[in-house]
């Protein structure tokens, strides 16, 4: 794909990372991402005397199929998320859309149309022979259940007219499911990703329902019979962790207890006045919880079992890839979220942001889109820019990004450290588990 | 100077993979030289030469220092004063001759002229001389004599002999004491004080007329003595076309065929007529002049019917791999490393590290073919690692058993002929290219085209083994010209089956898991074949021991024999 914009990394990077795992020394060429195990020993971690700057420069090189990381290209949305519902049965003190509403942002519900004239663009727009992905969120989606039922059953069968591997997602509190939501998530390919923060207790407190039955209740008795028997839909856990709350363990333990096979953190990042997001102070010890998990889990996969950590599961899946990019995601790229309104954002957490607001259901607006990803773009960072991260990680969520500090950088460097030993160790103890040669 | 560890780097994940198997940047069809081509596969010699001038490497005979040479003169051009220092910092050399280095270097750089004055050292069949470097004279004959010129009296300098320098400048005169350098480093690639570029600093370039001053019409290797014709349109039905013409013809006609090479003299341009119609004198590719673009020849193989027939062709194949790597083994062990005759023993030594090049090559096919079948069919993939019962012979059609022997002239014939081109191997492989074109991949394509073209190669050196080893007897060269087989309870030979079969194993492993998962068995393979503990150390003991390297036939299914198809 021709770039509209080449930005040009820093000269002065580094170009690769040495580091250790059980069996052996390793190397990460920074671009691209390629690993590599190293047979002799260089004289401590990051020294360039044994590597010959032309060798580290040839293997950063492009290779064919790849995308230059200095290229801003402009690829055709792949993906749309439709915010369906502007509020929620649940009042979690942390929620970023302030329980769909967006600040006022977004006031009602979609409506149909908008949500048809949405996935008529993506359809007609998207790579043809690549996976389309429809995603609903809110507020709580399955309060607008009818929209959600609509929106599937005309997105499925358009795209089977038009022979398009359509694919759906939702992320859900899992409360509100009837047994008709579970069965449309069992007959179409589904990602479901149910917000779920632990067991009853800390459930309870930060994810209130406001009801006599606490949300663990709701949550248990709703998603039973979909975790019993999920059909298509690959349902996971994912937990919101607020500082102070590192005992992540028992939480993993309690959220795999009702039946999830899989489950994930994700650290309260955004700043609020209410102060629960992770301070500096905080990051090493986040870390140091999510190693544990991981390394109870690497122990359990050594043995012959799977990986329910979503977190440690998706980063080993990533770095055998050698996935690489100078975006953190696809927002404003091959991914769209569409507002109530049918306003595209570039993420559906900036419904409402102008600053994200890229064009509506008529066209994206091509010089706001360009800049956009000119700005978003990790050569464009100043604070990424000397990090031998900066593909793995590329910044990080965009609207998070003005909480970004030493200490939380601190937290990914030493998570994907840890992730990149963690890969080169279970290659060679479980290498079924990485498809070899795709 | 401390010697580095080579460092290796083994592709662990996806991305690093892709990176190593561009096929844009393997093997793919250029017009050119062969993959395997080295440096001495081009003609290069001690006049300005075709593709490297070998005068230059004696530019840089003595440490730190880079010459040039005369005919009676040899001037100082510069000093590596960094090395000096390294060498002094290390205990190497003394602070004087850090000194003499500095006042040389400082001279040249104020447009000082140096020049070696006198030479004392060990010149080879010459025998140790103190040589006045402006005396040399030609004639150079009989006994006590001297070198004709400087450089042949460097060039004859034995490698890491003391030499010592006489060096003047006006009437300033210093000594410097050092060891003939080392041209080239452990693994025969040149040695690092050659810069990229300083063996082809010299050569002729036609366009600047340099070979009128060489009084010669020496030229690029593309621009041949004689080359065959242009192909005109229709092609004429006769052998003339494919008759070697003069490529430097006076008469540049272009509808007619030109005289052939034969007519002695062949009537060509001179300096000035080449000067004024350059442009006339044509490209010559893969032997003959071009006119008109260059368009890559197609295969005429005949191609397999299916995808079957090709896979139990590629598995025949890797069965002729492993079948010639047991001949080539035998072979090669079977040359002395002891008791060679000084005049045979840098042919021998020549034959035997060839021969086991050429065997490595073949292990290296042995595990591209698996890479193919694996390509053509992942989900099917099982290793072929089964030896071939018979191997393609010479004659179309006809097969011939697969006989370990020692490298008696007989051996070496019958090593010609099974590598020779569109013959025997060549001609499998060929066929298997052909059908490739319509089941492969360009990557597994590119992959046979590589193994073709090593082929050509082998059968290049075992034309020169053939050379080098018919100049002295089968006695003077072969441990045991008759040696067989150990026999069954010979502790040596058990030795050698054992790490054989360990070693199929491995591979076998290696193989059925792929890369990246499989590459930990293929290295454990690769490193049980080395030292004194490996397959090499197992092998010379039999060797040493007056018996043949030979590998017996295995009763694992995984590696029954194969016959052709």
């Amino acid at each position: 794909m021709a770039p509209i914009a080449v930005i040009p990394g820093d000269s002065t990077a580094p170009l690769f990372k040495v580091f250790h795992s059980a069996v052996g020394q390793h190397l990460l060429i920074v671009p691209h991402s390629r690993i590599f195990d190293l047979t002799h020993d260089l004289n401590g971690d990051g020294d360039a005397q044994g590597l010959p700057m032309a060798l580290l420069a040839a293997l950063a090189d492009t290779a064919s199929g790849e995308v230059p990381l200095d290229h801003v290209v402009e690829p055709q949305p792949q993906s749309i998320s439709l915010n369906v519902s502007s509020s929620c049965n649940l009042s979690c003190s942390y929620c970023y859309a302030a329980r769909g509403s967006f600040q006022g942002a977004q006031v009602d519900p979609m409506q149909w149309e908008v949500a048809r004239v949405a996935i008529d663009k993506l359809l007609s727009g998207a790579d043809q022979k690549s996976p389309i992905t429809v995603g609903f969120l809110g507020g709580e989606p399955f309060v607008n259940r009818r929209l959600i039922h609509r929106a599937v059953e005309y997105a499925a069968e358009e795209g089977r007219i038009r022979g398009l591997d359509v694919r759906f997602s939702v992320t859900t509190n899992g409360t509100l499911l009837h047994e008709e939501d579970i069965e449309l998530l069992r007959t179409h390919r589904f990602a479901v990703t149910v917000s779920v923060d632990g067991g009853e207790q800390i459930q309870d407190l930060r994810r209130p329902s406001g009801g006599i039955k606490g949300s663990y209740e709701l949550l248990f008795d709703a998603t039973r019979s979909l975790l019993a028997d999920p059909g298509l839909a690959q349902v996971a856990a994912r937990a919101t962790v607020a500082r102070g709350e590192f005992d992540l363990r028992a939480r993993f333990e309690a959220v795999l207890s009702i039946g999830f096979r899989e489950m994930g953190f994700a650290p309260l990042r955004a700043a609020k006045p209410d102060g629960d997001a992770l301070r500096d102070e905080d990051w090493p010890r986040y870390l140091d919880a999510i190693v544990e998990i991981a390394k109870s889990e690497l122990e359990r996969v050594r043995q012959g079992g799977f990986i329910r950590f979503s977190n440690l599961a998706v980063a080993l899946k990533q770095l055998h890839r050698g996935a690489s990019s100078p975006y953190p995601c696809g927002a404003g790229g091959g991914y769209f979220s569409v507002a109530a309104n049918g306003d595209w954002y570039a993420c559906h957490r900036a419904i409402g942001s102008s600053a994200f607001r890229l064009g509506n259901n008529e066209g994206l607006e091509l010089e706001r889109r360009r800049e956009f990803l000119a700005t978003r773009h990790v050569h464009s960072q100043s604070a990424c820019r000397q990090c031998w991260a900066r593909y793995l990680c590329s910044g990080g969520c965009h609207q998070e990004a003005s909480s970004r500090t030493d200490s939380s950088c601190g937290f990914i460097r030493g998570w994907l450290e840890f992730c990149l030993a963690a890969y080169c160790e279970l290659s060679v103890s479980r290498p079924e588990l990485f498809d070899p040669g795709t | 100077m401390s010697r580095q560890a080579p460092i290796k780097l083994i592709p662990r994940n996806v991305a690093a993979l892709r990176r190593g198997q561009q096929s844009a940047d393997g093997a793919r069809l250029v017009p050119g030289n062969p993959v395997s081509t080295r440096l001495e596969s081009g003609v290069g010699n001690c006049f300005p030469g075709l593709e490297c001038d070998l005068r230059n490497l004696e530019r840089r005979f003595f440490p730190f220092l880079e010459v040039d040479i005369q005919d009676t003169v040899i001037d100082v051009r510069s000093v590596d004063l960094a090395g000096v220092q390294a060498s002094a910092s290390n205990g190497e050399i003394c602070a004087d001759t850090v000194t003499t280095y500095g006042q040389i270097s400082s001279g040249l750089s104020r447009g000082r002229r140096w020049t070696i004055r006198q030479m004392r050292g060990t010149f080879g069949p010459l025998g140790v001389q103190t040589l006045v470097i402006a005396d040399l004279r030609i004639p150079s004959t009989g006994a006590n004599r001297l070198p004709p010129d400087a450089w042949t009296a460097i060039r004859l300098l034995t490698e890491g002999t003391e030499v010592q320098l006489t060096l003047r400048q006006g009437n300033t005169t210093r000594s410097l004491t050092g060891n003939r350098a080392r041209y080239l480093d452990d693994n025969g690639a040149l040695a690092k004080m050659f810069l990229p570029g300083e063996l082809t600093q010299s050569l002729c370039s036609p366009w600047t007329h340099d070979f009128r001053d060489c009084g010669c019409f020496y030229w690029a290797s593309n621009h041949p003595d004689i080359a065959l014709p242009v192909l005109l349109t229709p092609p004429p039905i006769t052998p003339e076309i494919n008759a070697y013409v003069p490529w430097e013809r006076k008469a540049r006609t272009v509808n007619t065929l030109p005289d052939p090479a034969t007519i002695d003299p062949p009537v060509e341009l001179s300096y000035y007529e080449i000067n004024a119609q350059w442009q006339t004198l044509n490209f010559v590719l893969e032997g003959r002049e071009i006119v008109t673009p260059y368009q890559p020849g197609t295969f005429t193989a005949r191609k397999f019917a299916s995808l079957a027939e090709l896979v139990t062709n590629l598995r025949y194949a890797a069965g002729v791999e492993l079948a010639v790597i047991h001949e080539y083994l035998a072979a090669a062990y079977s040359l002395k490393v002891v008791g060679v005759p000084a005049a045979a023993q840098a042919d021998v030594a020549a034959a035997r590290a060839e021969l086991m090049r050429i065997a490595y090559g073949e292990m290296r096919h042995v595990r591209a073919v698996n890479d193919v079948l694996r390509a053509l069919d992942p989900a099917a993939f099982v290793p072929a690692l089964g030896v071939a019962s018979q191997v393609p012979a010479p004659q179309l059609g006809i097969f011939r058993p697969v006989v370990p022997r020692p490298a008696t002239p007989e051996a070496i014939e019958a090593f010609i002929d099974i590598e020779k081109p569109s013959v025997s191997v060549d001609g499998l492989y060929s066929r298997v290219l052909a059908t490739l074109e319509d089941f492969g991949s360009d990557e597994t394509q590119q992959t046979v085209r590589s193994i073709m073209a090593d082929g050509e190669s082998h059968f290049e050196t075992f034309n020169f083994i053939q050379e080098w080893l018919d100049k002295h007897s089968p006695a003077d060269y072969l441990t045991n010209p008759n040696a067989g087989v150990a026999p069954a309870n010979n502790v040596l030979h058990q030795k050698l089956q054992q790490e054989y079969v360990a070693l199929l194993q491995r591979l076998f492993n290696g193989y059925t898991l792929g890369i990246p998962a499989g590459a930990a068995d293929i290295n454990a393979a690769r490193n049980a074949m080395l030292g004194t503990t490996g397959l090499d150390g197992a092998a010379e003991a039999v060797a040493a021991a007056g018996f043949l390297v030979a590998f017996d036939r295995i009763s694992d299914a995984r590696f029954a024999p194969v016959n052709h198809p």
